[in-house]
């Protein structure tokens, strides 16, 4: 589904240049739910950031679908974005101003589907992680764990083949945690969702069929299970 | 879409109610200013084009220079001749009239049974004038109108108040109690922005004067109606021509000029006219003053909104992962200005609409939003919403939808760098016009507070101005003699004219030791023997009029009839002698001739915008139009009530009218204190709005320097060394503008005063005065930003995730 190779993410600091991703290559096929580990500033998040195409390499080539990323302009890569990924956050990044509902309208908006097919689609969404109750409330009037469910809701809005998750359990308790883990299992397994998620959790990562370290943006260890 | 759009739009609206009141509120009283201005210049540029020929009238101006004069004299008032005269031998004219002020000296006594009213405002004129002018008959025909001498045509207004519900047409009132008019028409009331305002109209027939034609006595404004295609410049060439070719003037030069109607009002130079004119300057000055404070508002409104960008970052992050393009956001953030724009708009018209009469009786012009032709008014305020919207909206809908959402959602700082030099530089041009407003108020003040206490000559304290009904001497003198009786009354004096404003161009055309030809203009004023005592005004050689010299002018055999004279310095100067040397020289006013008998110190007897020129005082009898009562001004009212008994006895078929010789000059420098009035609520309104960017931008930049605040706090710093380093970040900004507009205000008002012949200099401690104001505003805005993020605590601002 998508490969990296020789991505390179560095600053300029003085003369020297200061590697956050360090000439990594990778492969992920669809159907892997990937999780990528490592300590603080080993780049994970920026690996991630570069999947998704938030962030962009110095070097490197990015294939996505079999299309080279690393070519293509702005308006197609976003075009690019929007049909294949979805985005999860550890601090949600809910929009406050817009109930639970509209939050998680909003990526149909911006993919300019019908306000018909829109109420359909997101009260399935709704029916399906159980927060109908729920549609009419603010970010600010939920628990974490709704919240990020919320999240989560919004990010598969759109059907994305890609689900790309940076610590989503990083702000909840063990218990909310393992709910959003099964959540991803199931989303993975029967759905066939590709998932690629950043954790700190040694736990939460054996979720995944793969676990990738990274120490000081290169990678140290990958392991299928 | 756009629903989804506005949804936020509202929400954010709600949420941040300080914020979005203070960015609304600008931006309503920018819009409410902007309008109320925009209606005032509206009414004066709409002056007199509701006449149908307005492109086609000109008013005639009349110059000329003899040959001893340093200046040319321009003036509006005409002899009889030129109109009847032109419109017969130039091909050009198709009509012409001629208009005179027929209450300009005393207000005409009018009465209808036992109805008796002083009508200031009657003019007469001739036949055409209903023809060349669109005024709209409500009874009557305007051709025939005006065709007889005993005509006269009312307002409705003035109908009414004779009449009442009556028909007025055939109902026949007596003027002065000479003339009997009748009524041959009645039309709406004179629209307030035209420069011929009257209450009633008679036939220029009944002047006596409409006899004779002749060159010389300018005293009717005549206004002529070319042919379509006609060439102004041209036909007042031809007129120039005219008089010169058949009456060469003696040594001097003479010519005619045309003033387009419509530029009569705002542009005219020619000196008194009809009505007291605007000017074009102020209408700059003020349509300026609109556009800037249009413009501070949205800049305002822009500052407020980056300064909340940082709350709006993490929005836009997500927004943008979510797969919104940045044009998207750029029209969702357009739309959020368009709906504040919106509600400010709504928000200034209701002001506008509640701020007009006030406005209104401020400015001392009727102006409502009838003002505004109702498609114009419409098209204006979609314009100010699309301009504001763009104006307001653009820049923070760019710079927002540019951010960058790994940025701004990794918690950082969403500050880019280089919107902050264009925020403060926003701040300095805010407060470059604030600085600029508050000295030119203060310029402004001292000069109309210099004009109140400048000492003019004439001692005009407490002094009552009476209208005298063309009585004679001896009637005068009686009166006098009663009302110089009343305890509080101290004297008085009759004269032709009110001192504080006198007209009447006269010329020394003899002089001892001076050539045949000499020939000097001047002003000139018939008073009486009590009238430089009575006004105060002081002489430097030579003695006052007496008795003898009034009874000399009395004698009825013209040759025998000699005249004394008293001199102005500037007079004197004029005829290039001393003021010791003039008395006793012997002169002729335009025929009369006689001596010099005193030389009085320079007084203002015309507008302070004007050089004190030469004048002549001399006693004659038959026309004294006002009568000067000063008083002690212990107990007015008791003093004026006593005159008025008096005065009802002497003359119980006219009614008593007084005002004070002081409101008579204050009224002079009406347009002066009305501009001083609206620059001084318009710096208010500048500084308000600048100190709500000032806000604005503390907000916005203390959240940027929050963890610096938290680190200096956990490295020692106090709270007050804390607010004292944000604080003076604004003070400079301030000074900055200090110094910016410093130069410019002084240029500008220097401008300003070079209007006055009498000014104020420009005093340094202005600028100190008006730079300390504005730092202490911009202090005690920031201040409380400043003290609230000294006090925050280091540990929330420097937790980082």
């Amino acid at each position: 589904m998508l490969s990296l190779q020789h991505i390179s993410k560095y600053y300029q600091v003085g003369g020297n240049k200061n590697f956050v991703v360090n000439d990594i290559s990778l492969d992920v096929d669809e159907g892997e739910f990937v999780s990528i580990m490592g300590p603080s500033g080993s780049g994970k998040s920026t690996l991630l950031n570069i999947i998704g195409m938030l962030d962009e390499p110095n070097d490197g080539y990015h294939y996505f679908v079999n299309q080279p990323v690393h070519q293509l302009k702005e308006k197609q890569r976003a075009a690019l974005y929007k049909q294949y990924i979805g985005f999860v956050f550890q601090a949600y990044h809910l929009i406050d101003e817009l109930t639970v509902y509209e939050n998680i309208e909003t990526p149909l908006i911006y993919q300019d589907v019908k306000g018909s097919e829109r109420k359909a689609m997101v009260a399935d969404m709704l029916d399906r992680f159980q927060i109908v109750g729920k549609k009419d409330l603010f970010p600010a009037q939920l628990s974490g764990g709704q919240q990020q469910l919320v999240g989560i809701a919004r990010a598969l809005i759109a059907k994305p083949k890609l689900l790309l998750a940076d610590e989503p359990t990083g702000n909840l308790n063990s218990k909310q945690g393992e709910e959003i883990m099964e959540l991803f299992r199931k989303l993975n397994k029967e759905d066939g969702v590709t998932i690629i998620q950043v954790t700190h959790s040694e736990k939460n990562a054996e979720y995944g069929s793969r676990i990738i370290n990274l120490l000081d943006g290169r990678v140290e260890s990958s392991r299928k299970f | 879409m756009i629903r989804n759009y506005l949804k936020t739009a509202w929400r954010n609206l709600v949420q941040n109610k300080t914020t979005s009141f203070i960015s609304m509120a600008g931006l309503a009283v920018g819009i409410c200013s902007f309008l109320l201005l925009a209606t005032y210049l509206t009414n004066e540029l709409r002056y007199d084009r509701f006449n149908t020929n307005a492109g086609r009238i000109s008013r005639l101006t009349f110059s000329y220079k003899s040959a001893d004069d340093k200046e040319v004299n321009t003036t509006a008032l005409t002899p009889t001749a030129p109109v009847p005269v032109f419109k017969q031998q130039l091909a050009d004219i198709e009509d012409g009239v001629r208009v005179v002020n027929y209450s300009n000296m005393r207000a005409a006594v009018v009465q209808f049974g036992d109805k008796l009213f002083k009508e200031k405002k009657m003019l007469v004129a001739d036949a055409s004038f209903f023809k060349i002018f669109t005024f709209k008959f409500l009874s009557g025909n305007p051709a025939t109108a005006l065709a007889n001498s005993t005509s006269i045509v009312l307002t409705a207004s003035t109908a009414e108040k004779y009449f009442g519900d009556e028909d007025a047409m055939g109902k026949i009132l007596k003027v002065d109690q000479k003339n009997s008019m009748i009524v041959t028409g009645v039309i709406e009331d004179v629209p307030e922005y035209s420069q011929i305002k009257f209450d009633m109209m008679g036939s220029y027939a009944m002047m006596p004067r409409s006899l004779n034609l002749a060159w010389s006595s300018s005293n009717d404004y005549s206004y002529i109606l070319l042919k379509p295609g006609a060439n102004r410049e041209a036909v007042a060439k031809q007129m120039t021509d005219y008089i010169n070719k058949d009456r060469p003037a003696s040594g001097g030069k003479m010519w005619f000029g045309l003033e387009p109607l419509t530029r009569v009002h705002l542009y005219s130079t020619a000196g008194k006219g009809l009505e007291p004119s605007g000017n074009i300057k102020y209408v700059y000055i003020l349509g300026f003053v609109a556009i800037v404070l249009l413009v501070l508002a949205c800049v305002n409104f822009l500052n407020l909104v980056t300064a909340r960008s940082a709350e709006r970052a993490k929005e836009i992050g997500v927004r943008k992962v979510m797969g919104a393009m940045r044009g998207q956001l750029f029209v969702q953030f357009i739309a959020e200005a368009g709906i504040i724009t919106l509600f400010s708009l709504i928000a200034g018209v209701l002001l506008l609409s509640a701020l007009l009469p006030v406005f209104s009786n401020f400015t001392g012009q009727q102006l409502s939003l009838q003002t505004w032709n109702p498609e114009w008014l419409i098209l204006a305020l979609v314009t100010l919403f699309v301009v504001v919207t763009l104006l307001a909206g653009t820049y923070p809908s760019l710079y927002l939808s540019a951010f960058k959402p790994i940025v701004t959602l990794k918690g950082g700082s969403s500050m880019q760098a280089g919107g902050n030099m264009l925020r403060k530089s926003l701040v300095v041009f805010q407060f470059v016009v604030s600085v600029f407003f508050i000295i030119s108020t203060i310029i402004a003040g001292n000069q109309l507070r210099y004009i109140q206490s400048l000492n003019t000559g004439i001692n005009r304290d407490q002094v009552l101005v009476l209208d005298l009904g063309g009585m004679g001497y001896n009637q005068i003198e009686s009166f006098k003699g009663e009302i110089g009786q009343q305890t509080g009354v101290l004297g008085s004096t009759a004269s032709y004219d009110s001192p504080v404003n006198v007209g009447g161009g006269y010329s020394i055309n003899t002089a001892e030791g001076k050539n045949a030809d000499f020939n000097l203009s001047v002003t000139a004023i018939p008073v009486e023997k009590s009238f430089t005592k009575t006004l105060g005004i002081k002489l430097i050689a030579g003695n006052d009029l007496d008795l003898g010299d009034e009874q000399q002018v009395m004698d009825t055999s013209a040759d025998k009839r000699r005249y004394s004279f008293i001199l102005n310095e500037a007079a004197v100067k004029g005829m290039g002698w001393k003021p010791e040397q003039a008395i006793g020289k012997k002169i002729g006013l335009n025929g009369r001739m006689g001596t010099i008998k005193a030389v009085a110190k320079d007084f203002n007897f015309a507008s302070l915008h004007e050089e004190i020129t030469p004048i002549v005082m001399f006693p004659e009898y038959d026309w004294f139009g006002k009568l000067l009562v000063k008083t002690s001004g212990k107990n007015t009212a008791n003093t004026i009530a006593a005159i008025a008994s008096k005065w009802h006895k002497f003359y119980p078929n006219s009614p008593f009218e007084y005002h004070f010789l002081d409101q008579e000059f204050d009224a002079m420098y009406k347009t002066d204190q009305r501009t001083g009035g609206i620059l001084t609520a318009f710096t208010v309104v500048t500084i308000l709005i600048s100190c709500l960017g000032l806000f604005g931008l503390a907000v916005f930049s203390t959240r940027q320097r929050i963890k610096e605040i938290g680190i200096r706090k956990v490295l020692g710093a106090g709270v007050a060394s804390i607010a004292g380093l944000i604080s003076f970040d604004f003070i400079k900004l301030v000074l900055i503008a200090i110094v910016i507009s410093s130069p410019l205000a002084w240029f500008a008002m220097n401008k300003w005063l070079q209007d006055f012949a009498f000014r104020v200099s420009i005093q340094w401690w202005v600028f100190v005065l008006a730079g300390g104001m504005a730092a202490l505003i911009a202090f005690l805005t920031v201040g409380y930003q400043s003290i609230k993020a000294a006090l925050s605590n280091p540990v929330k601002s420097l937790r980082s995730e």
